[in-house]
């Protein structure tokens, strides 16, 4: 997925303790593989299927889709803060390609 | 001529044109048979793509616009009531679309780190229907949520 740009949106500084909220959103079609193109061959299927957030290295939400995603899948979801570091989101496809961002975040005591 | 009786007056004559008994009764054979497919077996679904049972919960949340005419594009959004504590959390919500041609939508992963169950998305669905949520507690148990939009436009085409 080298054209893909993932995006996020969460807080710089948060405070110790503090659940806060994460927005992510990348481009992709999620091609579900029942649809047919205009010679009535059915497009095959190519979603991301997997989608994990991990904060200092252990997962704190991850998701498990099928074909009933949206196209360009957006999720948010909760964080409670504990010590800094950082934020790394992954999106897998369908074949294994893998898109990833990481982001800094500053906990406050 | 008024244009109430011209109104009045298309309906009988279609009527007319259109109402042998055996019509009828085919018409009225297939509304049953389409009333019979539609009954689905959630619990039967739950065991298949969960596996176990499911007891209704008011501490499942399932958000969804009342009506959403685009099926490809609905906002979903679930929460669970629960201290996400190491002791007690929220491990996955699963969520089934009964009548999707592929009824698994998505499983959604918490951790106590998560602080709440809750997540926003967007889901594609096929007709109106109710989505089901089935929250998987730490220690297994599993809970039951439901919410509904009415769908014009099939989300999966």
């Amino acid at each position: 997925m080298p054209s893909i740009q993932p995006r996020i949106q969460a807080p710089d500084i948060v405070a110790k303790g503090e659940v806060f909220e994460v927005r992510t959103l990348i481009t992709h079609p999620m091609e579900t593989g029942l649809r047919k193109n205009a010679a009535g061959e059915t497009i095959p299927r190519k979603i991301i299927h997997a989608f994990r957030c991990h904060y200092n290295g252990a997962e704190v939400f991850s998701a498990d889709m099928h074909e009933a995603m949206s196209e360009n899948p957006y999720f948010s979801f909760y964080v409670r803060a504990a010590e800094s570091g950082s934020l790394k989101l992954s999106w897998e496809e369908d074949g294994g390609a893998v898109a990833s961002l990481e982001k800094p975040l500053k906990v406050e005591a | 001529m008024s244009r109430a009786r011209v109104v009045s007056a298309i309906p009988r004559r279609s009527i007319l044109r259109s109402a042998p008994i055996a019509s009828f009764a085919l018409v009225t054979g297939a509304f049953l048979q389409t009333a019979h497919a539609d009954a689905i077996d959630e619990a039967a679904l739950i065991r298949q793509f969960v596996g176990g049972t499911a007891t209704p919960s008011s501490r499942v949340h399932v958000q969804m616009p009342k009506i959403f005419s685009n099926g490809y594009s609905v906002p979903l959004t679930l929460f669970v009531e629960s201290p996400m504590t190491e002791a007690d959390y929220v491990r996955t919500i699963h969520v089934l679309a009964p009548k999707n041609p592929i009824i698994p939508v998505a499983n959604f992963s918490f951790s106590p780190q998560s602080g709440q169950a809750k997540l926003s998305t967007r889901i594609r669905l096929a007709q109106t229907q109710d989505v089901l949520a089935i929250a998987e507690m730490n220690d297994g148990t599993l809970l039951l949520g439901r919410g509904s939009t009415q769908v014009d436009v099939d989300g999966c085409k």
